[in-house]
């Protein structure tokens, strides 16, 4: 069975490495650590990462960290990067103010 | 609701080449843009394009974007600027915001043009300020006119990181060093050639260690690594900067066509639509062009977006199949000469031994970014004649030819193929006129005398920096790496209109210098160091 | 690694997650299979993260009153892992008359169960929150009612079951529930067989799907709402939020964004394309109806804006019963909209069912044979 799919997967212990420390997602400041701990707590997913840590929500919406917490959670399942989900995409593209969000111009300019 | 029947998002050289063809076969098109210039990465670009004319090569990049804006406004596109496409919705519907409120607009084919995000490494200290990428370095300093920092470092060996670290250095900003894990320079070695002779040495198989600093950067560690990638103690080397420039690639910002439901797939280049040659998604009427579909130059992005305009005119149908046909074709085979030669999409990882020629490659300038000297005389640019004739540093397989173009005697061949290195025609005639030295965008043809008095040798270079030296300034000749070779003093200094900015000073050096010097600073500069 | 347990549950939610933890407590084998490739892809992270008393119906109503008395308060302690519940209670807002008789009337029915809400006026509002648009005449005011982080009390949930030794298995698509010699044993999925002593069906709008294959049938449909997610804020303040007329409902998260949802009118018939999709015009009625009572907010950014489901059953109540015709078998969904609050609850009566414990509240008003035709 796929290692991503048998939750129970043998992936080793988590282990400390000295640079547990460094910051991945700037916006939301989720370290290394803290994502490779997601991952023997049974996050096997980006979308469960994302939901468990916050990596990728912050105003950037994971432009920057994406690829890199990505790499971080494959490395931990001992699989390649490939293999992980990228991403989701969400509307809006950049942040919006509510009152622009709002204003939704209902006639033809 | 506003219907059109092309929506463009993206008015950079993909988008706007497609909202060109598609509005000369007819169509109703209207494109939006985030920023409030148009061109993309283009109004940022202040070098040389290469390629053949038809790829506008010798203009320089913002001048290809203001003359693709004059095209659209003439064939009646709609360019709507500050304008972001935050949402692609079903029923191919795109929510805009444009000033303060949101507008609706429905599209019969879209094409989605958004380029692509500069990608991020990660090292102790990256989150401080100071590091920054190397495109956003370029914005800040091409766009609003703000020195990055003082004393950079540049990581990234790709074109992005070469040309950039040149336009810093014009931008008076001082490159320490340009640092790239990989073992050999990945960009053109034209671009490493123009900033390795200006002093920046190069640190392949090098990565960054830490930046260091509390508040900002202030200084920068890097160090060897060895072929696994493993750090190898004792290499470690020190730099005070204020500034870390990442030149690391690029991601394609696809995230519109994930939301509007096309099949994507992963790939190392990036998160991209599945998408069929002429750029058609697996959602019906909804197309991609440009780096969004797969990073490469812009070059190829103005092709591939006038590809999929025309193929979202036949798809209304305002042409038919035998006009796409026929109008794709040559679009076709302009892309595939672009993605010839040795940075060809199937050579990317290998390791090319020798030229398309059969000449073996110059190693010393996949490591350290300059040509040796000893194997400048390998490549048929090089040749010794009697009187000025045109020395052409230029050593590898890239389709660009306007060098051949330029010379009016016909002294430079390049011949049908673009991608093969431009040789010396002994036959004919040079009159030192000075055009290929100007029309070379890599900078790297040169008009050498080594008559030009007794004992002295006469040198015309490109130069593209402010202050120009003057006529009669004494100062220092560098050769390929940078380095202090001999006194020079400079005799000639021409700008001229057809140039483009690029301006040609002569520098007069001993006789037994003319095979290297290739470089001139002021008297001036030489002191304060 | 055999693929026989004691319970089989099917859907990996905060219903599904839930139960195997209590069940896990309890020294029962489970597996859980989910269809998707992530843990709670469905109605768990995709909900405004309600737990509320007020406005649900009398037959669901002790369900919540029993979670927020017993479990909420020391879920994060006993799952090891902060699920941000707070308690700060609940103002649904009214601006006009007509949202006042709406409101009184929804707490007349509230008092009379013997829930604590009470009608305030404009200034009480502003009191307990001073954010208010002055433009608001009055509120239902409910002290006890909060709201928590579905995301992370879904995999807070996974995460202690999998400890306990709960066996998750996700893209494993049940097709089927099948009858051995008279009581339902085995779970068919298209790649294998589970089999089980009892088999939970928690697998949201799939449920009805799948229960189909045992001959029963849970009228419900999907109606799809969005919600809109800011960036972070400063605390403002910790009430969950509603209105009369269902403008729009929230709170601001621990983080410090606020979390909005609501609907164009159209839930009922947006389509998708697959999965939830947003729509073009959801996202700025929401706005809409928020600057209307949040005046003070219309300058924060919207950073993202997500679609999910409700399962919508016929009446508006899940269904949470043992299925007699069916034994083995226990159905745990169409919690049309509000079933996250009451999580924790369902979790522990359906242990109590599975182990054959009496349930420390009578489910049988939601029992799977409760529907009537009209006449």
């Amino acid at each position: 069975m796929s290692k991503l799919k048998e939750r129970m997967s043998g992936i080793g212990e988590f282990m400390s490495q000295p640079d547990d420390q460094l910051i991945i997602c700037r916006c939301e400041e989720i370290t290394k650590g803290e994502i490779r701990k997601a991952v023997h707590d049974g996050m096997f997913t980006m979308t469960e990462i994302r939901r468990y840590l916050r990596t990728g929500m912050g105003l950037c919406q994971g432009l920057t960290c994406a690829s890199m917490v990505k790499r971080i959670v494959a490395r931990e399942l001992l699989i390649s990067s490939m293999e992980l989900e990228p991403a989701v995409s969400r509307a809006p593209m950049r942040p919006v103010e509510m009152k622009i969000f709002g204003n939704e111009e209902k006639e033809v300019k | 609701m506003e219907r059109y029947d092309l929506i463009v998002a993206g008015a950079g050289p993909a988008g706007l080449s497609a909202a060109i063809e598609a509005a000369k076969r007819g169509l109703r098109v209207i494109v939006f843009d985030e920023n409030e210039k148009p061109g993309g990465q283009l109004f940022k670009q202040i070098h040389k394009f290469f390629g053949s004319k038809e790829d506008k090569a010798k203009i320089r990049g913002f001048k290809i974007g203001k003359d693709l804006l004059e095209e659209a406004n003439k064939c009646g596109v709609e360019v709507v600027l500050n304008a972001i496409v935050i949402g692609l919705y079903l029923d191919k519907e795109v929510t805009v915001k444009i000033g303060d409120g949101i507008q609706h607009f429905k599209g019969d084919t879209l094409i989605v043009a958004t380029g692509a995000s500069e990608n991020m490494v990660t090292f102790d200290g990256w989150t401080l300020p100071g590091v920054i990428g190397a495109g956003a370095a370029q914005t800040m300093m091409n766009l609003h006119h703000l020195k990055p920092g003082n004393r950079i470092l540049m990581l990234g060996s790709g074109n992005v990181g070469l040309v950039v670290s040149f336009q810093l250095m014009q931008a008076g900003c001082e490159v320490v060093a340009l640092v790239d894990a990989a073992p050999k320079v990945g960009g053109y070695g034209v671009h490493a050639s123009k900033i390795a002779r200006c002093g920046v040495p190069f640190y392949l198989s090098h990565t960054i260690i830490k930046a260091e600093g509390e508040q900002f950067v202030n200084g920068v560690i890097i160090g060897e690594v060895d072929s696994s990638w493993e750090m190898i103690s004792g290499t470690q080397k020190h730099f005070d900067v204020d500034t870390i420039c990442l030149a690391v690639g690029l991601s394609p910002m696809s995230q519109l066509l994930k939301m509007a439901g096309c099949h994507m797939k992963d790939t190392p280049g990036g998160y991209i639509p599945e998408c069929d040659e002429k750029g058609a998604t697996s959602v019906p009427g909804i197309f991609v062009a440009g780096d969004v579909s797969g990073i490469e130059e812009a070059s190829s992005a103005m092709i591939e977006g006038r590809i999929s305009g025309i193929a979202a005119a036949e798809y209304l149908g305002f042409i038919d199949k035998e006009e796409l046909k026929k109008s794709i074709e040559k679009q076709e085979k302009a892309l595939i000469s672009l993605r010839e030669g040795m940075f060809a999409p199937e050579n990317r990882g290998r390791s090319i031994k020798k030229t398309e020629e059969g000449i073996d490659v110059s190693i010393n300038l996949l490591k350290k970014g300059y040509i040796e000297e000893t194997e400048i005389e390998r490549f048929p640019g090089f040749t010794k004649c009697k009187g000025v004739h045109p020395v052409i540093e230029c050593t590898q397989n890239i389709p660009c030819n306007p060098c051949q173009e330029a010379c009016v005697k016909k002294c430079i061949k390049i011949g049908e193929k673009i991608t093969s290195l431009p040789a010396i025609d002994e036959t004919k005639e040079c009159i030192g006129c000075g055009m290929c030295v100007a029309s070379c965008s890599g900078q790297a043809i040169f008009l050498v005398n080594e008559e030009y008095e007794q004992g002295y040798a006469a040198i015309t270079l490109p130069y593209e920096f402010l202050p120009l030296p003057e006529v009669g300034s004494q100062g220092k000749a560098l050769d390929r790496s940078g380095k202090e070779i001999c006194a020079a003093k400079i005799i000639d200094v021409k700008t001229k209109k057809a140039f483009d900015y690029t301006h040609l000073i002569t520098m007069k050096v001993p006789a037994d210098m003319s095979r290297k010097a290739r470089f001139f600073v002021n008297s001036r500069r030489c002191e304060d160091e | 690694m055999g693929n026989c347990a004691d319970v089989v549950i099917i859907g990996s939610g905060i219903i599904g997650n839930s139960t195997a933890y209590y069940l896990a407590k309890q020294g029962c084998s489970v597996i859980v299979l989910e269809k998707s490739n992530h843990i709670g892809n469905g109605g768990s992270s995709r909900n405004g993260g309600g737990v509320r008393q007020s406005g649900r119906d009398i037959r669901e109503l002790p369900l919540a009153m029993y979670g927020v008395k017993n479990l909420w308060p020391t879920l994060s302690e006993e799952l090891e892992m902060d699920v941000e519940y707070y308690q700060e209670g609940n103002l649904r807002l009214g601006k006009t008359d007509e949202h006042i008789n709406i409101l009184q009337g929804l707490t007349d029915k509230a008092v009379s169960s013997g829930l604590d809400v009470q009608m305030i006026d404009g200034f009480r509002a502003k009191e307990i929150c001073p954010y208010l648009s002055d433009e608001v005449i009055g509120a239902s005011w409910c002290p006890t009612d909060g709201h928590a982080n579905p995301m992370l009390a879904t995999l807070a949930y996974y995460r202690k079951a999998r400890q306990l030794g709960v066996r998750f298995i996700t893209g494993e698509d049940a097709v089927e529930i099948r009858k051995i010699r008279g009581k339902a044993r085995q779970v068919v999925t298209s790649k294998t067989i589970y089999e089980g002593e009892t088999i939970i069906l928690a697998a949201g709008y799939d449920s009805r799907k799948i229960a189909s294959t045992t001959g029963i049938d849970i009228p419900m449909t999907q109606a799809a709402l969005e919600v809109l997610v800011t960036e972070a804020q400063a605390p403002m303040f910790y009430q969950m939020l509603g209105t009369a007329k269902a403008d729009f409902y929230g709170h601001q998260s621990t983080h410090g964004s606020f979390v909005f949802g609501g609907s164009s009118g159209y839930e009922d018939m947006n389509k998708d394309n697959g999965m939830p999709v947003t729509t073009s015009i959801t996202a700025s009625c929401i706005c809409r109806g928020i600057m209307k009572y949040f005046p003070c907010l219309e300058d924060v950014k919207i950073v993202r804006v997500w679609a999910g489901w409700i399962d919508v059953c016929v009446d508006h109540v899940p269904v949470i019963s043992k299925v007699e015709e069916v034994p083995g078998l226990i159905l745990a969904c169409a919690f049309s909209g509000h079933g996250f609050g009451i999580a924790p609850t369902v979790g522990t009566l359906l242990s109590q069912l599975v182990v054959g414990e009496e349930t420390v509240l009578d489910i049988s008003e939601l029992r799977y044979d409760r529907f009537r035709a009209k006449i």
